[in-house]
C-alpha cells in the first residue's frame, strides 16, 4: 500500500512538472473569471437582482395571473409555464423570496465548464500511458519490483485525482469569482426544483456540489475510455480524438437509435444521472439503478481491456 | 569460479512464428563483466528485454539470484539495475527529480543514496538542471545513476559508452571495473565497439541470429590472436607448402597459388629464411588478420541477418 502512494506521488510529480498541466489550470481560470467579468459588465444579471424587493409577493402573484391567462390563450407552452407557476406558488406558500443573481447562480452557471475539464481530463488520461512509450521511459518504469497492475492502477488513480482537483478548482474559483462580483449568499439558501411534478427544496450548496459530481459521470466514462484506448494502441492522439468525438456525438448516437430495444444499453443514454434527481428521464424505462449498473459494466470493460493489454504485452519500440 | 548470479536456461523467443532467440544457455557470475556482442538484429536487445521482464519468454527461463523472472518477477528484478537501449529520462524534470522518481519505486533507497550516486557519476553540478538540457553523455551518466540506486547485484548496460567523450568512456569503464571487482556486481554490457569490449570485459558472448555462437574469456581470445593469419605467394607452391607445414603447427591450406597459414609474428622471419634456403621464390608475405575485432567479424560473418 505504501508504495502505491509513492507511485501516485510519482505520477502527480510528473503531471505537474509539465507545462501543459499548468496551461490547463490557467485555461479554466481564464474561462471562469472571464465569464464573471463579462456577466458583470453586461449587466443583465444585476437587473434580475433588483426584482427581489419588498413586494415580491405581489410580483409573484401578478406573474402567476399573467401565466394563467397565457396558458389559456396558448396551450403550447403549458408544461413550461406550469412549472414556473408551481414554483412561484411554492415560494408564496413557504415564504421563500426569489433571490437575485448571486454567487450560487454563478457557480451553477460554471457547471458548463465541466465539459472543458472533461476535455482536459481526456487529454491527461490519453497521455499518461502513451507518453511513457513516447518518451521511452516505459522501459525504466517497468523494470522495478512493482507489478504492472499496480503501475496501471496508480496511473488511473492519478487521472481521477487530476479530474477531482480540476473540479474542485473550478468550484472554488467560480465561488470566489462569484462572491467577489455578485455578492455572497448563504450556502444554506434553498434551491427549488421540480421532480415528478412536485416542487422540491434543497440547500443550494448541497445542490451545486451534487450537480458538479453528477455532471462528472460523463467525464469519468470518457476519461476511462481514453485511458483504455491509449493503453491498447499506445497512441495518445488517437485516444484523444476518438474520446472527444464520442463525447460530442454521444447524444446524437442515442437519439439516432432511440427507437431500438437496445438503445438503453448505449453508454451515453446512461451518463446523465442528473435526470433522475432533478428532472424526468428521457427514456422512460431507465432507472437510476439500471443506469449505474450499465455505467459500472462499461467501466469494468474499459479497465479490463486496458489491464489485459498493459500487463500482457511485450514492451518493444514499435 | 564465484557464485552464479544470473542464469539463462534455454531461453527462446518466437515472434509471429519466427524464432528470434533460439535457445540461449549461459551463466553470469558475480564480479565479472560480461560482454554481449553481436551484429544488429542478432537479438541482443530482445535477450536483454527478456532478462528484465519487458518481454515474455516463449520458452526457458532467466534466474537471477535464485529467483525466476517468470514466476517471481519482483524478487528477481529487485537485484537488477538496467539501462535498456537509450537512457531515456523525463526531459521536463531535473536529473535529481528523475532519480527521486525511480527511488520511490524501490523500498529502502534513501536521500543519501541518491546524493551518493549523483556524485559517483559526476553529475553533482548539473543534477538540478532539467534533463532536456543534458548532453547525451550526461543522460548516459544519469541512466547509470538510476540503475545503481538500489545497489543491484546485476547491472545490465546497453551501449553504456554511447555518446560519451573519450575521458567519459575511460571514467565509466574504470567505474564498471571497480564495481565488479570491489562490490562483486555482475555487469552485462552490450556494445558494438569491440576495442571497448576488450578493455572492459572479462568474458564475451557472441550472439548471431538468435544463437550464442561463441563464449570465451577475453584473455584467451587475445592469446589466440597473437597468431596472425599469413598469406604467402611463392613458387613452387608444393615445396613451399611442405616447408611451411614443417615450420608451423597450425593448419596450412592452399588457395589458388597462395598458401594460407597462421603463425606468431616472431616465427615469420625464420619461415621466410627456410623458404629462401629451400630455393623457393617468395613473391609476397602478407599478414591479414591480427586484431580481436577481425576474429569476431570472422565468427559473426559480414553483417549477415537471417
Amino acid at each position: 500500500m505504501s508504495n502505491f502512494i509513492q507511485l501516485i506521488k510519482n505520477e502527480q510529480m510528473k503531471l505537474y512538472a509539465q507545462v501543459s498541466t499548468w496551461v490547463m489550470l490557467i485555461l479554466i481560470a481564464v474561462f471562469v473569471i472571464g465569464m464573471g467579468v463579462f456577466f458583470k459588465v453586461d449587466g443583465m444579471m444585476s437587473d434580475d437582482s433588483e426584482q427581489a424587493g419588498e413586494n415580491w409577493e405581489q410580483q409573484l402573484e401578478a406573474e402567476n395571473e399573467q401565466l394563467q391567462t397565457e396558458m389559456e390563450e396558448e396551450p403550447g407552452f403549458t408544461s413550461m409555464n406550469e412549472e414556473t407557476l408551481e414554483m412561484n406558488q411554492y415560494r408564496l406558500d413557504n415564504d421563500i423570496p426569489p433571490d437575485g443573481y448571486d454567487v450560487w447562480d454563478f457557480v451553477q452557471e460554471n457547471r458548463g465548464n465541466i465539459s472543458i475539464i472533461s476535455l482536459l481530463t481526456i487529454i491527461v488520461a490519453a497521455s499518461i500511458i502513451a507518453n511513457e512509450y513516447k518518451w521511452g521511459t516505459i522501459k525504466l518504469l517497468l523494470i522495478r519490483p512493482i507489478s504492472r497492475t499496480k503501475i496501471l492502477a496508480a496511473k488511473y488513480t492519478s487521472v481521477l485525482i487530476y479530474a477531482l482537483t480540476m473540479l474542485l478548482f473550478l468550484y472554488l474559483l467560480s465561488f470566489l469569482t462569484g462572491a467577489a462580483l455578485f455578492g455572497f449568499a448563504s450556502p444554506a439558501e434553498p434551491y427549488l426544483f421540480m421532480k415528478d411534478g412536485v416542487v422540491n427544496e434543497a440547500p443550494i450548496f448541497q445542490h451545486t456540489a451534487a450537480q458538479y459530481l453528477l455532471s462528472s459521470v460523463n467525464l469519468l466514462m470518457m476519461a476511462t475510455f481514453a485511458f483504455m484506448i491509449s493503453t491498447v494502441f499506445r497512441n495518445s492522439a488517437l485516444a484523444i480524438g476518438v474520446a472527444i468525438f464520442l463525447m460530442m456525438s454521444g447524444n446524437t448516437i442515442v437519439s439516432f437509435f432511440a427507437d431500438k430495444e437496445w438503445a438503453k444499453y448505449i453508454l451515453f443514454a446512461n451518463t446523465d444521472l442528473n435526470q433522475f434527481f432533478t428532472g424526468t428521464p428521457m427514456i422512460s424505462d431507465l432507472t437510476l439503478g439500471f443506469s449505474v449498473s450499465i455505467l459500472i459494466a462499461y467501466l469494468f470493460v474499459f479497465l479490463g481491456l486496458a489491464w489485459v493489454f498493459f500487463t500482457k504485452r511485450d514492451v518493444t519500440n514499435a | 569460479m564465484s557464485e552464479a548470479v544470473m542464469e539463462l536456461k534455454n531461453l527462446k523467443k518466437t515472434i509471429k512464428g519466427k524464432p528470434i532467440i533460439k535457445g540461449l544457455d549461459f551463466t553470469i557470475h558475480s564480479g565479472e563483466v560480461f560482454g554481449f556482442l553481436g551484429p544488429n538484429g542478432a537479438g541482443k536487445t530482445t535477450t536483454i528485454r527478456m532478462m528484465v521482464g519487458l518481454m515474455q519468454m516463449t520458452e526457458g527461463d532467466v534466474v537471477i539470484k535464485g529467483h525466476s523472472v517468470n514466476s517471481s518477477y519482483k524478487e528477481a528484478i529487485r537485484h537488477v539495475g538496467a539501462i535498456v537501449e537509450n537512457p531515456e529520462m523525463y526531459p521536463f524534470m531535473s536529473g535529481r527529480k528523475n532519480l527521486v522518481h525511480y527511488s520511490r519505486m524501490i523500498p529502502g533507497v534513501t536521500k543519501e543514496r541518491i546524493d551518493e550516486v549523483v556524485r559517483l557519476v559526476g553529475l553533482e553540478n548539473r543534477a538540478r538542471d532539467k534533463v532536456s538540457k543534458y548532453s547525451l553523455g550526461m543522460r548516459q551518466r544519469l541512466g547509470i545513476a538510476q540503475a545503481l540506486l538500489h545497489n543491484p547485484s546485476v547491472l545490465i548496460l546497453d551501449e553504456p559508452t554511447n555518446g560519451l567523450d573519450p575521458s567519459g568512456i575511460r571514467e565509466i569503464r574504470s567505474y564498471i571495473r571497480r564495481l565488479a571487482a570491489d562490490e562483486g556486481v555482475a555487469v552485462i554490457v552490450s556494445s558494438h565497439i569491440l576495442s571497448e569490449m576488450e578493455l572492459m570485459c572479462d568474458r564475451i558472448g557472441i550472439i548471431k541470429n538468435g544463437e550464442l555462437i561463441s563464449i570465451q574469456s577475453v584473455q584467451d581470445a587475445l592469446k589466440e590472436t597473437d597468431k596472425k593469419e599469413v598469406l604467402l605467394e611463392a613458387e613452387p607452391v608444393n615445396e613451399a607448402e611442405m616447408i611451411v607445414k614443417e615450420a608451423v603447427d597450425g593448419k596450412v591450406t592452399v588457395h589458388g597459388g597462395e598458401i594460407v597459414f597462421t603463425a606468431k609474428r616472431d616465427e615469420l622471419p625464420s619461415i621466410v629464411n627456410q623458404l629462401v634456403a629451400g630455393s623457393v621464390n617468395v613473391y609476397s608475405v602478407t599478414v591479414t588478420r591480427s586484431t580481436l575485432e577481425d576474429k569476431f567479424l570472422d565468427l559473426i560473418g559480414e553483417g549477415a541477418i537471417e
